[in-house]
C-alpha cells in the first residue's frame, strides 16, 4: 500500500510540522542572516531576549499549573515579589553568619526564596479551596501583602553576599553566536529550559497531570473516579508557587544581587498575559515569552540608532503592540481549563 | 447626670491644647518627601536627606522624612507633612514638581524647596504671571534648587571619549525627565566634542527602581561594543553600573560620588557626575533657619562648584594625562561660558 508516493514530500513536511513549524524555521533563517550582518548586535539581542524571558516562563508556569487544576493565581506578582525580598534578605544574613561558602549560601537562599513563593502558593490554595473565596481577591490579597511587607521590611544599607554566576558550558560556549546566547548563563536561567520540557512533560505525559487537568476541567467527575480535588489544587498551588518564588530569586540573586521596593515591576501580571498568550501550555508560554523579551530586547536596540527619528515613547510600546498583533491574529483563541476560578464543592 | 462632669473635662481639655498650640515653643521642623528611590538609592534621594538632616540638627531644627512608594503618594506626603505642621517641607525630584506646587499654593505660610524641578510661566504658573516665584505667580514660598547637570554630563562625556578604547560609549538613563536629560544629552555632546566620530548609546527606562531592566540595557551596550557607561538614574542606573563591572567595563556613576556609595562597583568606577546635593539641601536649609531663604531659582553649576566630576580613585593611575587636560580644559570652558552643553531647554 505505497500511498504516500502521490503525495508530494513538501506537503508531508508540511503536514508534519504545520505552520508552527514554518515560523520556527523563518526564525532560525533570520537569526543566521542577521548574524552574518552584524555579529555584536545579534549576540545582544538574543541574549538579552533569553535573559528577559526568565522571569516571565517561571511565572507563567506557575500561573499555567495552578489554572490547569482551577485554580487562578493573579498574585504571581506577590509571589515573586516576596521571594525575591526573603531570597534576598537569606542571602545576606545566612552570609553573615560564615558558616558556609559562597555557593552554599546562595543555594540556601534560593532554596529559601522558593520556599516563600510555595508559601504564599500554599496561601492562595487555603483560601481559595478550603475558604472557597473569590480566587481573584486572594491573589489580589497576596499582592498587596507581599508591597506591604516588603516596604515595610525593607532595609537599607545591606550588604550583598555574591550573586549567581554564569556558568559556561565547556566548549559549547565556544561556539559562536550559540555558545554565548545558550550556554554561558547562570544557572536559573538553565533551570527554567529544562523546567519548561519536565513540566510539559509532567502535564502531558503522567499520571499526575492528567489527574490536574481532570480536576481542573472537569472537577466532580475526577472525584466521582476518586481523585481527591482539593488535595491535587492544595498540593499544585503549592508547587505553582515555588515556580513564582523560583521567578522572583532570579531578580535578586541571579539579575541584580540587590533588591529593590516594587522591582518586579510587573513582571508577574505579564507572565499572566504569556500564559494565556502560550493556550496554557509549557511550550506556548515559553515561545511566548521568548517573543516578548525579544521585543523587550529589540526596543533597546532601536534605542541604540540615533537616525531614528521615532519618539523612544513609541518604540517601548513595542514588546505590548507585538503581543496584542499576535493575539490577535495568529494565536485564535485561547480556551482556558472550565473548572478554573470556581470553588469545588461536594455534594 | 453622670454625663456632665465628663463634657465639663472635655470641653476643659479641649481648651486647653488648644492654649498650648497656640503657644508652641518646639523648635521649627524641616521635612523632606523622597522620591520612589528611597533612602537608600545610594544617590540622589539619599544625600539630599543627609544634606538636609545635618543642616537641620546643626540649626536645632525638628527633622522628619518620608518616602514615597509610588508617584500618586507626592501630594498625600506633603499634605501629611503640611498637617503635621513642618514649616518647611523639602521635596526631592522634578517628578514631585506638580504636587509641589499645588501644595505651596494651599498652604503660602509654609516655606516649600524643590530638588530639580523649576517654575516658568506657563510651566507651574499662570502664562500671564512675570514670574512664578512671587504672590503673583502664586509661588512666592518656593525655592527650586537646581543643577547643571549638563554641564557635569559634558565633563563625563569628554572623559568617556577619551577613555574609550572601541570608540563606543553608552548611557543607561531612567526616566525622561528634564534633569537626565540634561545629563544624557551634556554627556553625548562632550563626548562628541572631544570625538566627533565617537558613537554614542542611550537607552531610557521608563522607571527608577526596575534593576533588572537597566542591567539588561547596560549588557546590551557592553555587547555593541560600549566600553564605559554612565548610569543615570536611581537603582535602574545603578544596575547598569554592576554590569559594566561585571563585564570588566569601566562605569561612570551619577548624583554623588558612588565610589563611596556603590562599594560593589567601586573597582570599575571612573568618576562620578556629581551633584552637590547635600550641599544644596543643606544650604537651603541653613539660609531657612537664619530667615535668608529667598524664593526663586538656586542654581548649582561649574561656576559655583555646584556640580563637578568625582576623583578617580583607584583607577587614577589608567587615566592617562592627556584626558585629564582634556577634562581640565572643558571645566574651565564651563566656567567661563565659552564651551557649550547643547542643551537647550
Amino acid at each position: 500500500m505505497e500511498t504516500t508516493t502521490s503525495i508530494p514530500i513538501w506537503k508531508r513536511i508540511w503536514d508534519r510540522l504545520g505552520i508552527l513549524g514554518a515560523i520556527i524555521i523563518l526564525v532560525l533563517i533570520g537569526i543566521v542572516v542577521s548574524f552574518i550582518q552584524n555579529q555584536q548586535v545579534t549576540t545582544a539581542v538574543l541574549s538579552s531576549t533569553i535573559r528577559q524571558s526568565t522571569p516571565l516562563v517561571l511565572g507563567a508556569l506557575c500561573g499555567l499549573i495552578g489554572e490547569r487544576t482551577g485554580i487562578i493565581n493573579i498574585g504571581i506578582e506577590g509571589q515573586m515579589l516576596m521571594a525575591a525580598f526573603i531570597g534576598y534578605l537569606a542571602n545576606v544574613y545566612i552570609g553573615q553568619l560564615g558558616v558556609f561558602s559562597v555557593g552554599m549560601t546562595l543555594f540556601l537562599a534560593a532554596l529559601i526564596g522558593i520556599a516563600t513563593g510555595a508559601l504564599l502558593g500554599l496561601l492562595l490554595a487555603f483560601m481559595s479551596v478550603t475558604l472557597k473565596m473569590d480566587q481573584i481577591i486572594g491573589g489580589t490579597v497576596i499582592n498587596i501583602l507581599a508591597i506591604g511587607i516588603t516596604g515595610y521590611f525593607y532595609q537599607v544599607g545591606l550588604t550583598t553576599q555574591g550573586k549567581l554566576q554564569p556558568i559556561a558550558l565547556g566548549r559549547l560556549a565556544d561556539i559562536p553566536l550559540v555558545g554565548p546566547v545558550l550556554f554561558d548563563n547562570p544557572p536559573i536561567t538553565y533551570i527554567t529550559l529544562i523546567l519548561v520540557v519536565v513540566v510539559h512533560y509532567m502535564l502531558f505525559y503522567t499520571r499526575w497531570g492528567l489527574r490536574s487537568r481532570a480536576v481542573g476541567e472537569y472537577p466532580s467527575a475526577a472525584d466521582t473516579v476518586g481523585i481527591n480535588v482539593y488535595l491535587m489544587r492544595y498540593v499544585n498551588t503549592t508547587i505553582a508557587g515555588g515556580f513564582a518564588g523560583l521567578a522572583g530569586v532570579f531578580l535578586t540573586l541571579e539579575a541584580v544581587g540587590s533588591f529593590e521596593r516594587l522591582m518586579t515591576n510587573g513582571r508577574g501580571f505579564v507572565a499572566l498575559a504569556v500564559m494565556i498568550f502560550g493556550k496554557w501550555t509549557p511550550f506556548g508560554a515559553w515561545g511566548a515569552a521568548l517573543l516578548f523579551g525579544f521585543a523587550t530586547a529589540m526596543q533597546t536596540q532601536f534605542q541604540f540608532m540615533g537616525n531614528l527619528t521615532i519618539p523612544h515613547q513609541f518604540i517601548g510600546m513595542l514588546p505590548y503592540l507585538l503581543t496584542i498583533v499576535v493575539l490577535a491574529g495568529f494565536v485564535g483563541r485561547s480556551r482556558p481549563p472550565a473548572a478554573e476560578g470556581i470553588p469545588y464543592e461536594k455534594e | 447626670m453622670t454625663r456632665k462632669p465628663l463634657c465639663i473635662l472635655i470641653s476643659m481639655l479641649i481648651f486647653l491644647s488648644v492654649a498650648l498650640s497656640a503657644c508652641d515653643t518646639s523648635p521649627r521642623e524641616v521635612c523632606i518627601v523622597l522620591d520612589t528611590g528611597g533612602e537608600n538609592d545610594k544617590s540622589f534621594n539619599e544625600y539630599s536627606l543627609k544634606g538636609a538632616r545635618e543642616a537641620a540638627a546643626e540649626m536645632g531644627l525638628d527633622f522628619a522624612h518620608v518616602v514615597s512608594s509610588s508617584p500618586n503618594e507626592y501630594g498625600t506626603n506633603i499634605e501629611n507633612f503640611v498637617e503635621e505642621g513642618c514649616d518647611m517641607i523639602i521635596t526631592v525630584g522634578f517628578l514631585m514638581g506638580d504636587a509641589t506646587a499645588e501644595a505651596a499654593r494651599e498652604n503660602p505660610d509654609v516655606t516649600f524647596a524643590i530638588i530639580d524641578a523649576a517654575y516658568f510661566p506657563g510651566a507651574g504658573c499662570s502664562v500671564d504671571a512675570s514670574d512664578c516665584y512671587t504672590e503673583e505667580g502664586g509661588l512666592g514660598n518656593v525655592t527650586s534648587l537646581m543643577f547643571a547637570e549638563d554641564e557635569v554630563g559634558y565633563l563625563a562625556g569628554t572623559l568617556a571619549a577619551c577613555m574609550s578604547e572601541t570608540g563606543t560609549i553608552g548611557s543607561v538613563a531612567a526616566v525622561e525627565i528634564p534633569p537626565v536629560v540634561r545629563f544624557v544629552t551634556g554627556y553625548q555632546n562632550g563626548a562628541k566634542a572631544f570625538d566627533p566620530d565617537i558613537e554614542t548609546l542611550n537607552v531610557y527606562i521608563p522607571d527608577f527602581n526596575d534593576p533588572a531592566d537597566g542591567k539588561q540595557a547596560g549588557e546590551t551596550q557592553i555587547y555593541n561594543g560600549a566600553d564605559v557607561i554612565f548610569g543615570v538614574g536611581g537603582n535602574t542606573g545603578n544596575a547598569a553600573l554592576l554590569a559594566a563591572h561585571e563585564a570588566g567595563v569601566m562605569a561612570i556613576g551619577v548624583d554623588v560620588d558612588q565610589y563611596n556609595t556603590f562599594p560593589d562597583v567601586a573597582p570599575s568606577l571612573l568618576t562620578s557626575a556629581m551633584k552637590n546635593m547635600d550641599v544644596a539641601a543643606g544650604n537651603a536649609v541653613r539660609a531657612y533657619a537664619k530667615g535668608e531663604l529667598l524664593p526663586g531659582i538656586l542654581m548649582s553649576n561649574m561656576a559655583n562648584d555646584g556640580i563637578g566630576l568625582a576623583p578617580f580613585h583607584d583607577l587614577d593611575d589608567q587615566v592617562p594625562d592627556a584626558c585629564k587636560t582634556a577634562v581640565n580644559i572643558a571645566a574651565s570652558g564651563l566656567k567661563r561660558r565659552v564651551v557649550d552643553t547643547g542643551y537647550t531647554p
